[in-house]
């Protein structure tokens, strides 16, 4: 009888370790989610970091598709104020390294309520996209327009 | 907020904003106002009727970001007018430079008091571009407040230069490096 409520124990302590080492959540997570549809997330997968500033608030609870934009569910820590405004961005570190998604903080005064959604998104600049405009030119540039002749500041 | 959007019917956004492109376009393409004596006259119409449509307290306050809550009202109004005049000047080439671009009006996604517009530009070229707007529902009319040239965000890009004007140097910097800005825009960029 004693021996196998130690054996019980055990097998306990092992799930629970197994559970916090692979990071799996079957209690039920802590903290909150809140959603933002992006055009593309490409490079990113579920469990990369949510950050501001480089501090970690949170991280990628699931992706998936809405119509023909990709939807990703954040997990954030609670007590991170989300304002309504806030621009998400998929972004990596260096050229080519982990993609994260980076928050910048808004100006508005009202706060995204759990379940809520991040409406100003922004997608990682595609590179071989922006070679082709380079090769094929560029409409924000001066280099197509007519304004080529004119001595004008360039943006 | 007068009329809720939910009751405005769908593709008033597309309308609203294709309305303001069109009357811009209507001035740009007049062939009296093309001299460069009529250049002044111009670019008040312009700025008359993209004014009209555009949020430029709402774009101003989005780019400054969370440093917005910290400034006083005084010093909110003077920042607004200054992004308002360094974005003119920077913007009002590009705008004057067009030059019998399609444009094409693809779809919209309404989301409570917001809106995004999608929209292409074809140059004779053949080249295609693509814009969105952001607009948020005021009054009865939407204003946009963001505008996304081939997914660049205008008050994305801004926020983050004038955060990092700001956590480099100081606010004041950041005003200091605009008013010359809209001061010395005939010259060249340093």
């Amino acid at each position: 009888m004693i021996v196998g409520l130690f054996v019980l124990i055990g097998v306990a302590c092992l799930g629970y370790l197994a559970i916090k080492l692979g990071k799996l959540e079957v209690f039920g997570a802590s903290g909150y989610t809140v959603y933002a549809d992006f055009p593309s997330v490409a490079g990113l997968k579920v469990g990369d970091p949510v950050e501001i500033a480089g501090v970690k608030i949170g991280r990628v609870d699931s992706m998936g598709l809405t119509e023909d934009r990709a939807r990703l569910v954040l997990r954030l820590t609670d007590g991170v104020k989300l304002q309504e405004d806030v621009i998400a961005s998929v972004r990596a570190r260096g050229l080519i390294g982990d993609k994260f998604v980076l928050i910048t903080p808004g100006a508005s005064e009202k706060i995204i309520a759990p379940g809520g959604r991040i409406r100003e998104t922004d997608s990682p600049p595609d590179i071989p996209d922006l070679i082709g405009k380079i090769v094929g030119g560029d409409l924000t540039s001066k280099g197509t327009s007519k304004s080529d002749t004119k001595d004008e500041p360039q943006k | 907020m007068a009329l809720r959007p939910e009751r405005a019917h769908a593709g008033l956004a597309t309308e609203q904003i294709k309305t303001t492109v069109d009357k811009a376009l209507v001035v740009l393409k007049d062939p009296q106002l093309k001299p460069l004596a009529k250049l002044r006259e111009r670019r008040d119409q312009l700025k008359q009727i993209l004014f009209a449509r555009f949020d430029f307290t709402e774009m101003a306050k989005r780019s400054l970001g969370a440093n917005w809550r910290r400034r006083s009202p005084q010093e909110q109004d003077e920042f607004v007018r200054l992004f308002t005049d360094v974005l003119e000047r920077a913007y009002a080439d590009i705008i004057e430079s067009y030059s019998d671009e399609k444009i094409i009006y693809l779809n919209e996604r309404i989301d409570g008091g917001f809106a995004d517009v999608n929209s292409k530009i074809t140059t004779a070229k053949g080249e295609e571009y693509s814009i969105n707007y952001k607009a948020h529902f005021v009054g009865s009319e939407w204003k946009v407040y963001d505008v996304i040239a081939e997914n660049i965000s205008l008050v994305n890009n801004y926020r983050a230069q004038f955060n990092r004007v700001i956590s480099n140097a100081s606010y004041e910097e950041l005003v200091r490096r605009l008013k010359d800005k809209s001061q010395f825009a005939g010259a060249p960029k340093k």
